[in-house]
């Protein structure tokens, strides 16, 4: 008796305790699955122990963190008493909402401003509010316009060159706010929703904006994606088998898959994120080819000796090698992206990898088992009428027309190699939303009229009191200068900026003035004087250390292009490490903007030793699966073209590769070598038995290409509907699943045959000579 | 800048009173009664909250006054700076407003550096900067009451003190005692005081104040978030020339996560200064 023989045997006699387990452990995993606890934050995409992580913690304890939240407030009135009024009232009020450290806004800030002569003296300088009770008339409030728009820190930042915008920069207590965000950001809008005057317009955006986007979107994702998949599924069952019985089964299998997987992976310790939100629809799709390869089977059995056990035996025996194989391969495809840096990319891989090992397990168990126990089908299912014949005829045109076939696939193989050199890797966040989102608007908004939603920072580290140095202080003035003229660069800010306004006030005010003082002492006096307020001392805080052994300057960029971010963060650091060269000041380039340049960074690098990863370790299970490197190497012919395919496909229309994308080839890679092992497997079972390799490829064809059709057919058209995920990823990431799982089976049903009748010596009497492993 | 409440009358000034930072009137700092301000004797009655508070307002702080001190300011990172400074103080007398000079003796980019405050009973206060980098007397404006003061935690409202009438007062132990760095329990009263202006910064105070100098050697003051913000911490209380004074005190920010320590190196009461030693001239040549 063969291992698999045995393995049969021992799980009928012990069906029912198994079964029980797999049901015990469902509920136990049910209670264990919560899906609302989601993070979406930084630390979803970047460990904590990153280099660039560290950095940008050390730079959010200095100086607050850059993952605020920015509110556009857009419309004619804004520089009228009932505009300001309305800008000073919500941000007084949302700077008594919890956890909230600042209100940056017309509203809060502060000029420096001169006072006339006065009884003989040299006049001052009047550190004020810009608006204050200005407020109160249109004369004030068009004096609060001229002035903002005349201040270069204000202007182009928290209000438009035309007046007509300006912009709310919420900063928060960023170690305890992701507890509560959501409901902070509610707070929030109700504040800015409550007495808008007419004609004003809010826009949100910013990276908390951002996060909170997608912790949304992954419940979205979750309670709007999984019922149309189940149901698609069930639709597309029920077609197939046209029996009540069967698609309760297989639905009630996947369940129990995927609570197993869910609640598994919240065991595991990992949170869920956006990524995430795709495990049900994959381990649904996953579970639904394992069960119908082991329900057709069983059926077939049932049809042809009418013995329940025999037919239960008899499956498993036929089936667990190949499921085992198809499972392994999937997970260790999967289990691949566990390299990746990207946090949420490398749970996504473990998780789902859990999922497919642990879907297997349920289905060798339970589905065979309430087989036995249901009645069976007299009718024949659709899938058999209508598939059978067809797909026949079409594994014997494949194998007759090995030459056409293998031309198409090389033609295939070249445009999609082409389309892979087309590939861009773009982890634009704002462009993963449809134009019209709001999140989309926002940014387009803010981007057009201000200083733009992404910034990094060149953090300065020296000695106490060397950033006060003159010659310090004028070295980061020439990097602001070089930096302000990147193309990309919206604003440059500095405490240089905070020094030269004050001296220009204290020298009255002409434009030569607005530079750093030359005599000694000028500049520490001066950041003294400019301390003196305590709106001042806030700002000085933000930009430099209090003992000046730190500063640094923010870069503000408009949304774009991730591969732009990161040359313009390379150039950026290039022009720092100039600026100071040979003096005792060292510059880091960090922040928001840094983080997410690297992310790209670890996304393409991923990329590649994530399907590295995965090309040799699925070949290797292949291999050992068959236990001959012939067929090792035909599944790998019938494999890479489709995952070939749809890189390429992704190049031609324009996909880029991103946090979602990227996990395309890998998963594909583990997906569609299922239905290539069924395939193989039967094909060397039939010429072990003495088929003839074209008689063999017709009822492997017939058979396990009736399966693979079948799912392909289900895991597409619920793949598919990804495609209706506000999150463009998202849809993307099924879309193309959905194309791999169909190019998958042309490729076996096509491909394969055409390989096998091309190397007769190889694949017919050698084929006969090799014990079939599966 | 917004319109800052001013009395309208000297007996007005007289009751003013910074419920927290009568603690820096208290230790001298600041003048913020003349000493020969009497409690009235139609006040509020003896050991009530009111009573306490007009003690405090009213009790000896001295003609003028001289005191060295250090500024110690630790930023939310640990990091402390150190700044030394005098400041001489002229009690308000006639029409003339109390008088406040700082000067900056270290550390040496800002060395030289002056402040000097010319408060007004009928109108806004006049506030003068001297630089030496500049080398000329500028003024001033913009600095709210609750503000920061000369980049400390403590602010121009903890130095210069509020109305009385602004709060009203309440008891809320009158047997509470104070241990003092020694380890000596002193009797003592916890009042609360209560801004009546509900846009108040800081509109809720809590101070425990020493029963035989009416001194406040502790406070917490609460934001309008109802979330103690600021905490104030005496630690040496001496009696130089008579006048008690605080030698040695904290106010930390628990929101800002930062606190400044003042510590008085020499104090002294009643010197003979005049308001020559208060004049933008003396703010430029003195430092010179």
């Amino acid at each position: 008796m063969s291992p698999s023989a045995r393995l049969a045997r021992l799980l009928y006699r012990w069906r029912l305790p198994l079964t029980a387990l797999v049901l015990a452990g469902a509920v136990l995993c049910a209670g264990s699955a919560n899906l609302n606890n989601i993070n979406n934050d930084l630390s979803a995409w970047v460990a904590k122990d990153s280099p660039e992580y560290v950095e940008y913690e050390r730079f959010r304890r200095e100086f607050g963190g850059g993952r605020v939240l920015i509110i556009a407030v857009a419309g004619d009135g804004l520089f009228t008493p009932d505009g300001l009024r309305y800008l000073d009232r919500i941000s007084r009020d949302i700077g008594r909402l919890p956890l909230i450290e600042r209100v940056q806004s017309l509203a809060t800030a502060n000029v420096v401003r001169q006072l006339p002569p006065q009884d003989g003296d040299d006049g001052g300088i009047e550190v004020t509010p810009l608006v204050g009770d200005r407020m109160e008339t249109a004369a004030g409030a068009a004096a609060v316009r001229r002035d903002a728009l005349d201040d270069p820190l204000l202007r182009g930042d928290l209000v438009s060159a035309d007046g007509r915008v300006t912009a709310l920069v919420i900063s928060t207590d960023e170690e305890r706010i992701d507890a509560v965000r959501g409901a902070v950001i509610e707070q929030i809008r109700a504040i800015v929703d409550t007495a808008r005057p007419g004609g004003l317009t809010t826009y949100f955006n910013g990276p908390l904006e951002i996060s909170e986007t997608y912790n949304r979107i992954t419940l979205a994702n979750q309670q709007d994606l999984t019922p149309p998949v189940l149901l698609i599924t069930i639709v597309a069952l029920y077609a197939m088998f046209r029996s009540v019985r069967k698609v309760a089964l297989l639905v009630f299998a996947i369940g129990v898959s995927v609570v197993w997987t869910l609640g598994l992976y919240v065991l595991l310790g990992y949170e869920m994120n956006v990524l995430t939100s795709m495990l049900t629809p994959l381990v649904v799709v996953l579970a639904v080819a394992d069960d119908v390869h082991i329900v057709q089977h069983f059926d077939r059995e049932m049809r042809e000796h009418g013995d329940r056990q025999r037919a239960f035996e008899s499956t498993i025996s036929h089936l667990v090698t190949p499921l085992f194989g198809a499972s392994a391969t999937t997970a260790l495809g999967l289990l691949s992206l566990a390299t990746s840096d990207v946090v949420a990319v490398h749970s996504f891989g473990v998780g789902a990898a859990t999922g497919v090992m642990v879907d297997m397990m349920v289905s060798i168990v339970l589905v065979p088992t309430v087989l036995v126990w249901m009645r069976p089908d007299t009718h024949t299912p659709p899938q058999e009428a209508w598939l059978l014949e067809p797909l026949r005829r079409l594994g014997r045109w494949s194998f007759t027309h090995a030459t056409p076939v293998l031309v198409v696939t090389a033609l295939v193989l070249v445009a999609a190699v082409t389309g892979v050199l087309r590939l861009r890797v773009d982890t634009n966040h704002v462009n993963f939303f449809a134009p019209g989102h709001p999140l989309h608007e926002s940014a387009d908004l803010m981007d057009r009229e201000l200083a733009g939603i992404y910034s990094f920072n060149v953090m300065l580290d020296g000695p106490p009191e060397s950033i006060a140095r003159p010659d310090v202080m004028a070295r980061m003035d020439q990097l602001a200068e070089a930096l302000r003229r990147q193309p990309q660069v919206r604003k440059v800010t500095s405490v240089v900026d905070y020094v030269k306004r004050t001296n220009q006030q204290l020298e009255g005010g002409a434009d030569a003035a607005y530079a750093l003082p030359q005599a000694p002492g000028g500049i520490a006096q001066e950041l003294f004087v400019f301390g003196l307020s305590d709106e001042g001392r806030t700002e000085l805080e933000r930009v430099v250390a209090s003992d000046y052994s730190r500063a640094h300057l923010t870069v503000k960029l408009a949304s774009m292009s991730s591969d732009v971010v990161f040359e313009q963060i390379f150039e950026a650091e290039r022009l720092a490490r100039d600026a100071f060269a040979g003096s005792d000041v060292t510059p880091t380039v960090t922040g928001a903007g840094r983080i997410f340049a690297t992310l790209d960074h670890y996304l393409v690098t991923s990329q590649v030793t994530s399907f590295g990863t995965a090309f040799v370790t699925v070949f290797a299970v292949i291999f050992l699966v068959f236990r001959s490197a012939k067929f090792g190497l035909l599944a790998i012919v019938a494999n890479v073209v489709p995952v070939a395919a749809v890189l390429g496909l992704m190049g031609w229309i324009g996909i880029s590769l991103n946090v979602a994308t990227i996990m395309v080839a890998s998963v594909a890679l583990g997906v569609v070598d299922d239905d290539t092992i069924h395939f193989i497997g039967r094909f060397r079972r039939e010429t072990a038995h003495g088929a003839a390799a074209d008689v063999a490829v017709e009822r492997a064809a017939m058979d396990e290409g009736r399966a693979s059709l079948t799912t392909a057919l289900v895991n597409s058209l619920s793949f598919g509907v990804l495609w209706f995920s506000e999150y463009k990823p998202t849809a993307w990431f099924g879309s193309l699943l959905a194309v791999t799982m169909a190019v998958a089976f042309l490729a076996e049903i096509f491909i394969v045959p055409a390989v096998i009748a091309s190397f007769p010596r190889v694949y017919g009497a050698a084929a006969r000579r090799d014990a079939p492993a599966a | 800048m917004g319109p800052r409440e001013v009395p309208t009358s000297r007996s007005r000034r007289m009751c003013r009173l910074a419920p927290l930072v009568t603690l820096i009137a208290a230790c001298g700092l600041v003048v913020t009664a003349a000493p020969w301000t009497q409690p009235s004797t139609a006040g509020p009655a003896e050991g009530t909250a009111d009573w306490v508070a007009a003690r405090i307002d009213t009790r000896d702080t001295g003609r003028d006054s001289r005191l060295a001190m250090t500024m110690r300011l630790v930023d939310r990172q640990g990091r402390a700076r150190e700044r030394t400074l005098v400041i001489t103080t002229l009690a308000a007398a006639g029409v003339r407003g109390d008088r406040v000079l700082v000067r900056f003796l270290a550390p040496a980019d800002i060395r030289g550096t002056g402040f000097l405050v010319w408060e007004h009973a009928q109108q806004e206060d006049e506030r003068f900067l001297y630089l030496p980098a500049l080398a000329r007397v500028r003024r001033i404006a913009g600095a709210e009451a609750q503000e920061s003061f000369v980049g400390s935690d403590l602010s121009y409202e903890d130095i210069g003190g509020r109305k009385l009438s602004d709060y009203t007062y309440r008891m809320l132990d009158a047997a509470a005692t104070w241990t003092d760095a020694q380890g000596a329990a002193h009797p003592a009263w916890r009042i609360e005081s209560a801004a009546k202006d509900g846009g108040a910064r800081y509109p809720r105070v809590q101070s425990l104040v020493r029963k035989d100098a009416f001194v406040i050697v502790e406070a917490q003051v609460f934001n309008r978030r109802g979330d103690r913000e600021k905490q104030y911490a005496v630690s040496r209380l001496e009696r130089p020339d008579g006048i008690w004074t605080v030698m040695d005190a904290t106010m930390a920010n628990d929101a800002t996560r930062t606190r400044t320590t003042l510590v008085v190196t020499e104090a002294r009461y009643n010197t003979g200064l005049t308001e020559a030693a208060f004049s933008r001239r003396e703010l430029e040549q003195g430092a010179r």
